[in-house]
């Protein structure tokens, strides 16, 4: 892959918690890159360090050595400050749960990071935005008024808002039925297929990863082969030979 | 039970800690209240307890109450002395002798007492003054002052100094200094000492004394000789054992120490009040946060009355631990009340601290109690919790809004009632019942608060959504939990209702003693003590009006002297006034019959209300008790509607002297000679007045500063006092905030990993903590306003209504800065709270 073209990457990326007998190694000399305007899937079992990886890229958390990309910004070479900055800018997440802020309306969730950053949300996007996941008749309704579905479609909806560079998405329906599931996942491809969004996503879930341009494997913290544009039944044999 | 309670302290240690400071901080201040005034009264009792050791017997003019009494007539000190058991009978006269140091400052006063003695040879060893350097006074030029005053005028024997006395100002040389036993310092009060005849022409006592100290011949007994020495007794005299002398002198100390020590512990009460609100709230927030694991106890089979108990056992646990740690910290506060006694100007220096065991059994009774009264309705809100709750979201029933409705009101209600009951109607102890209506009112809003919380915060909030998402969600946060935050606020609103019926009481007297000035006075100057003073302790030298008078420049000088007395049909002590010269020309006494021109010797001039009280009018008799307990027996002259001078009997200063021993003025006006300009000729007047260190000439103007800066002294000490009860409410959003923040772990991390600056976060907390605080200091000022109203509308008698708006706003603001204050660390620990910690999904 064409490092030059990569939304986000690490290089030899390591990151060790702990210290001694409680050592645990997340990332062990990992180096994967992202393409822009694709729709990747993560995937492995659990404990393979699919979130730590993803949270050393979007800088949430430093990586222990090595280095991690956001186009090509170091990360490790940020403060606190630039890191939410960086956050606040380039990257929009979408996570498993607890995902919006209960006191806030839909659309005030929404618009949260561009109300962080002091702006106004660029009116045509944000309807744009909305319409595409669906939540025009939801605005008005706090998070506890909403669906499972509902709440992560504003996820995705507050992720997409502020046009970021990234968007990564920690097993987004993990939790949800899979018909809402399905939905959501269908809302993120066409995010990607329409507006060039690019997207990362952990997930364990074979038929979730089928929606992705490719799927790269994780296992021990270490890359354990990819496929690109898999249908699930493919995804599932590459999981049983992986063993 | 107990060692799940145990388990439970110590799971929710750090949020314990911070309800635990407020238990300390209450108790300290009860216990240091009672340190305090215990360490006064100890050396007080210390210095006392010697002072008439090896006196068998006094002779005394009576005293039934107040201040003066008389004196006794100089012959019976010859006549005690011929007495064949007697072996000595030394006559003492006392009087009030202010020292002035070499820069013509008075040397102590301001609050503790000047005392002047007389030195006889053969009461040597019957006083407890001890020479420690020099020699007693021998001549009527010699002068032996005790070694405080010494130290604080840096004065040697040798020296000359300059003494106030009720005669004059007149110079000594110091013969001597003198200690109060081994004591150096008699709590602040200065001694003048003077040759007996020097003393008697310098306390105005000529022919007369004040006590006669017996000692009797080894063997005889002194209850016989007391027998004899009464049989020649003339009336207003008795004779008392040494014992009675001591306990009398320890007695009216004690009197006044118990003052202090009331009002500090009614400070020190709302303190464990304010407290009771935080550990309320606690309490509330930890059964709220293991509901989860009250219902596991109570699927598994416990009954409600056991996880009551535990909830109690564990404010047990607290209250007890803080108590003590309280009691302990109550020594810092005494040292604090000393010290802040002394900011103010009422230095009151004492030796060693005393720590009885009374104060630890009140300080850990109160801080138990407290504990246990505020954690039982969360206790039974804990036991309330159905099993179910174990296994899903369902939170323990909540009380109806119509239930909170009625109750608030029903509480607010009456506790207001009181209030009014108390100051309108005035049954019982009038003061004890407005304190507890007061509390009641507070409770009662308290329980109101959280349903106008939300609407508060909105409305109030308002401004901060123009800042943005951050102020947004501070709102929000605010409005969140309305008990919570009602709560947090109700115990920020205690204490600022209290410091604004303060203010509004302050703002109306300032107010309308200005008003009174302006209106009711006609003199061009005044003069007046320059320092704080009881009146029964110090005053103007009576010298100083017949310098005055001499002037060329002056008119008239009307003066005034204050005595208390017992009124006929209600038994009640009220103050009288002794008048000189021509007061009715100076100060307007609005009439409502006869006039004050009529006043001479055996007459009177009284306030409607006493002419009420007797049912009299003009020329009817009237008969009242004096200090000395002996009756006066006046005829109307005059009634008048209002007192400007707060007196409500005025008579004339020869009948006045005739009844009452005191001799010093409480104020002299001057009124200037036709054909002056009074700024003109003030120089020459001033020049009167510099003689007598401590008085201090003022106009009309000047006069109402000084009297605006006196009431603020006193109340601002009040204020400063409070001041603590406003910490602990502060603690409670401080801990409110913290546990809210670990509540919200999950949204914080939420809107920090989506760009939000650590700044932000610390910002957003802070608006809420002002929110929280700015609800709490609205609702502080409308209580206080009512019951501040409600108070000065009660005390009438030409008080006006004024509050003081901008003062009010200044506490608000200043209550909104103490929750900046209060939210500094929580604000700080949110910001820095892991991201990833936060948003972890387990
Ligand atoms: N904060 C942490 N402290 C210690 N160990 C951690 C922490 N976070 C993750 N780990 C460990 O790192 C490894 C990878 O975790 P994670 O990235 O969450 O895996 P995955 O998301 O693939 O399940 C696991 O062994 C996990 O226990
Ligand atoms: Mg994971």
């Amino acid at each position: 892959m064409n490092v030059e073209n990569a939304a986000a990457r690490v290089e030899n990326a390591s990151k060790v918690y702990g210290a001694g007998d409680t050592e645990v190694t997340a990332l062990d000399g990992l180096t994967v890159a992202f393409e822009r305007g694709r729709f990747s899937a993560i995937m492995g079992p659990s404990g393979s360090g699919k979130s730590t990886l993803l949270h050393c890229l979007a800088g949430l958390d430093y990586l222990t050595s090595g280095d991690a990309f956001i186009g090509d910004i170091r990360l490790g070479d940020l403060s606190e400050r630039e890191l939410t900055l960086l956050r606040r800018k380039k990257v929009g997440f979408v996570f498993q749960a607890f995902n919006l802020i209960p006191t806030l309306d839909a659309a005030e969730n929404i618009t949260l990071p561009v109300a962080i950053a002091g702006e106004t949300p660029d009116k045509d996007w944000y309807e744009t935005v909305v319409e595409t996941m669906r939540l025009g008749d939801r605005l008005d309704h706090r998070p506890s008024e909403l669906s499972g579905g509902q709440q992560q479609r504003v996820a995705a909806a507050r992720a997409l808002v502020s046009r970021p560079e990234i968007i990564f998405a920690d097993e987004p329906s993990g939790n949800l039925d899979s018909k809402s599931g399905e939905e959501l996942l269908g809302f993120m491809r066409k995010a990607v297929d329409e507006f060039g969004q690019t997207i990362v996503m952990v997930t364990h879930d074979p038929r979730a990863a089928a929606w992705a341009d490719r799927v790269v494997f994780l296992a021990d913290g270490r890359g354990d082969g990819e496929l690109a544009s898999p249908t699930s039944d493919q995804i599932l044999e590459f999981l049983k030979s992986m063993g | 039970m107990l060692r799940i309670a145990l388990k439970g302290v110590l799971a929710h240690k750090v949020r314990l800690a911070m309800t635990a400071l407020a238990i300390v901080l209450g108790v300290a201040f009860v216990s240091g209240t009672y340190v305090f005034t215990d360490s006064i009264q100890r050396s007080f009792d210390s210095l006392m307890s010697d002072v008439n050791e090896g006196v068998d017997l006094y002779v005394r003019g009576t005293t039934e109450f107040g201040f003066g009494g008389v004196r006794i007539d100089e012959a019976l000190v010859d006549r005690v002395r011929d007495l064949p058991e007697v072996a000595v009978a030394a006559p003492s006269v006392e009087g009030i002798a202010q020292l002035v140091d070499e820069q013509g400052e008075p040397i102590g006063g301001n609050g503790p007492p000047t005392f002047g003695f007389s030195y006889v040879p053969e009461g040597e060893g019957l006083t407890p003054l001890v020479i420690r350097e020099g020699d007693w006074p021998r001549s009527p030029t010699e002068v032996v002052v005790d070694a405080f005053a010494a130290d604080a005028g840096s004065i040697e024997v040798g020296d000359v100094i300059e003494v106030i006395l009720p005669i004059g100002t007149e110079v000594f040389t110091i013969s001597g200094i003198a200690t109060f036993g081994d004591a150096e310092n008699l709590l602040g009060a200065t001694l003048a000492v003077f040759e007996f005849e020097t003393a008697q022409r310098a306390f105005d006592a000529a022919g007369s004394v004040d006590t006669i100290a017996v000692v009797v011949f080894p063997g005889a007994d002194p209850a016989l000789v007391a027998a004899q020495i009464a049989d020649f007794l003339p009336d207003r005299a008795e004779v008392v054992t040494g014992e009675q002398q001591t306990d009398d002198d320890v007695g009216e100390f004690t009197e006044g120490l118990s003052f202090i020590n009331t009002i500090l512990l009614v400070i020190g009460g709302v303190a464990v009040f304010v407290g009771a609100f935080l550990i309320q709230n606690t309490f509330r927030i930890i059964v709220a946060q293991r509901i989860r694991e009250l219902a596991l106890l109570r699927a598994i089979g416990a009954t409600r009355g056991q996880v009551t108990r535990m909830v109690v056992l564990e404010a047990l646990a607290v209250g007890l631990v803080a108590s003590a740690v309280g009691v302990g910290a109550g020594i810092l506060i005494a040292l604090g009340l000393k010290a802040a006694f002394a900011g103010f100007g009422f230095g009151i220096p004492t030796t060693g601290i005393v720590l009885l065991p009374r104060t630890i059994v009140v300080g850990m009774t109160v801080g138990i109690v407290v504990t246990i009264a505020a954690a039982l309705v969360p206790a039974r809100r804990a036991a309330r919790t159905p099993p179910i709750a174990a296994l899903r979201d369902v939170a323990a029933p909540p009380r109806s809004l119509g239930t909170r409705i009625a109750a608030g009101t029903a509480v607010t209600g009456m506790g207001f009632s009181l209030v009014l009951l108390g100051l309108f109607v005035q049954f019982g102890n009038a003061v004890a019942v407005v304190g507890i209506g007061a509390l009641v009112t507070f409770t009662g809003v308290s329980i109101l608060a959280p349903l106008v919380a939300a609407a508060f915060a909105r409305s109030a909030g308002a401004p901060l959504r123009r800042m943005g998402i951050v102020g947004r969600l501070a709102q929000e946060n605010a409005i969140r939990r309305p008990r919570r935050t009602a709560a947090t606020a109700s115990a920020l609103m205690i204490g600022v209702a209290l410091v604004s019926v303060i203010a509004v009481f302050q703002g109306s007297a300032k107010a309308s003693v200005a008003a009174a000035f302006r209106e009711d006075n006609r003199s061009d100057f005044q003069v007046q003590l320059g320092s704080f003073g009881d009146p029964a302790s110090s005053g103007l030298s009576p010298a100083l009006t017949a310098d005055l008078r001499e002037l060329e420049v002056v008119g008239s000088v009307a003066r005034g002297r204050l005595g208390e007395y017992r009124s006929g049909p209600d038994g009640g002590l009220k103050f009288m006034l002794g008048v000189d010269g021509p007061i009715g020309e100076q100060v307007v006494f609005e009439m409502a019959d006869g006039s004050l021109g009529d006043l001479g010797p055996g007459t009177a001039v009284i306030s409607a209300a006493e002419a009420r009280a007797f049912d009299v009018g003009l020329g009817d008799f009237v008969r009242v008790q004096v200090s000395s307990g002996a009756y006066m027996e006046l005829t109307v002259v005059g009634v008048f509607e209002a007192a400007p001078i707060g007196a409500s009997l005025v008579i004339d200063l020869a009948t006045y002297e005739q009844y009452n021993s005191f001799r010093l003025d409480q104020f002299a006006y001057v009124q200037v000679a036709d054909g002056f300009a009074a700024e003109e000729v003030r120089p020459a007047i001033e020049e009167v007045v510099a003689g007598y260190p401590n008085a201090k000439l003022t106009n009309t103007e000047e006069l109402i500063a000084d009297t605006e800066d006196q009431i603020d002294t006193i109340l601002n000490l009040l204020v400063v006092l409070l001041g603590f009860a406003l910490v602990i409410a502060l603690l409670g959003i401080v801990n409110t905030l913290a546990l809210s923040i670990a509540e919200r772990r999950r949204e914080i991390g939420l809107v920090r990993a989506v760009g939000m600056e650590r700044r932000q976060v610390r910002r957003m907390i802070r608006w809420e903590a002002v929110l929280i605080a700015v609800f709490g200091g609205v609702l502080g000022l409308v209580v206080g306003v009512v019951l501040g109203s409600a108070l000065v509308l009660a005390i009438g008698q030409g008080f006006t209504l004024a509050i003081p708006w901008v003062q009010l706003i200044v506490y608000l603001v200043l209550a909104a800065l103490g929750g900046v204050l209060a939210a500094w660390i929580p604000a700080r620990r949110g910001a820095r709270m892991k991201i990833l910690d936060a948003i972890a999904y387990e």
